[in-house]
């Protein structure tokens, strides 16, 4: 804090600034942990589709609306 | 049969082997029959907090490799006559722990002791993991700032994702004690407060410990704080160590008594 702000008020208090931006980047992150066995899935989901035909690439995404948690999964064949 | 509790966090250095060293004496001193084992394979530090370092011939490693029995590894703290501790391998492979190893230990101490409690190493690497893999309650320590709660939920996300219980649809107990509160500093807006945290986190709350510089001379002297009938932060450990046996006693009060000065200006 410098002398200036020391004399004439204070800015916002730190733990509010702190609890502000770890709600932030929280939120930001639980998206891609909500669902920690993505990569052995789509590992597995990879396997198991190869045995019936060829594919380029599968894409999963996690997404939060409400009360639903919905795995998006989505493949592309060559 | 054994209650396995895992001491965890995300981020390093925020007082897990402590309160492991303190809530094994404190389950101790209760009249339990304890367990400690030292999880950080390659770093082992829980030996000097308890002070049983000069006593070690065997460690975690040699009972699951075989190299020799539990009971020749097992070391008996004097202090608590319930309390005994395994150590930590101080080999360079961290990968050497094996899962199947892992839980035919777990298992026998089971049979023996009342709880296992099971200091992990910090980071999600394997270390964690066989750590996790057959708690039954995991106790998440976290200081209050941003680094440490943001690793803490991470960390939160992936406990159940690498549990024995989860996997077969049982949940495991997980429980927040926040390390190293300023009171002060909380009252004046500068440091994150208890509620913050746990509304961040969204787990219960198991413990309080306020910042105490008696840890530090605790630690250089190899007695675990435990033992200080005075300290603030030993009140703290013997009260997560009652609520861990599911007694219900209150929260710490740790609003500063207002000095002189504080209460002309304050």
């Amino acid at each position: 804090m410098t002398l200036f702000e020391r004399i004439f008020g204070k800015k916002e208090a730190s733990a509010n600034v702190a609890r502000d931006r770890l709600k932030l980047m929280l939120a930001h992150e639980r998206a891609d942990c909500a669902v920690p066995y993505l990569d052995d899935l789509k590992k597995d989901l990879l396997k198991v589709i190869q045995k019936y035909t060829t594919v380029k690439d599968v894409t999963i995404k996690s997404e939060k609306n409400q009360d639903i948690d919905l795995l998006e999964v989505e493949i592309q064949l060559r | 049969m054994g209650e396995v509790i895992t001491v965890t966090s995300g981020k390093g250095g925020v007082g897990k082997s402590t309160l492991s060293a303190n809530l094994s004496v404190g389950l101790a001193e209760l009249g339990k029959r304890v367990v400690v084992i030292d999880f950080d394979i390659g770093l082992r530090n829980l030996d000097m907090i308890l002070g049983l370092e000069n006593r070690i011939v065997y460690d975690v490693v040699d009972v699951m490799e075989g190299r020799c029995n539990l009971s020749q590894a097992l070391i008996n703290d004097k202090r608590a006559s319930n309390l005994y501790f395994l150590p930590a391998s101080q080999t360079s492979d961290k990968n050497i722990l094996d899962k199947e190893k892992v839980k035919t230990l777990i298992d026998t101490l089971k049979k023996d002791f009342d709880f296992i409690i099971l200091d992990s190493p910090a980071g999600i690497e394997s270390g964690f993991e066989h750590s996790i893999f057959l708690a039954d309650r995991a106790l998440i320590v976290t200081t209050p700032d941003v680094s440490a709660v943001r690793d803490a939920d991470r960390v939160i996300g992936i406990i159940d994702a690498k549990s024995e219980k989860a996997k077969a649809g049982q949940e495991v107990q997980k429980h927040v004690v926040v390390n190293r509160v300023k009171p002060g500093m909380v009252a004046s807006g500068q440091m994150l407060s208890v509620e913050d945290v746990l509304s961040i986190l969204a787990l219960p709350l198991i413990g309080v410990i306020p910042d105490d510089e008696k840890i530090i001379t605790s630690t250089n002297e190899g007695e675990p704080i435990y033992y200080d009938k005075k300290s603030l932060a030993a009140e703290a450990y013997r009260r997560i160590s009652k609520r861990v046996l599911g007694e219900e006693v209150t929260f710490l009060d740790l609003s500063e008594k207002k000095g002189f000065f504080k209460r002309l200006f304050g």
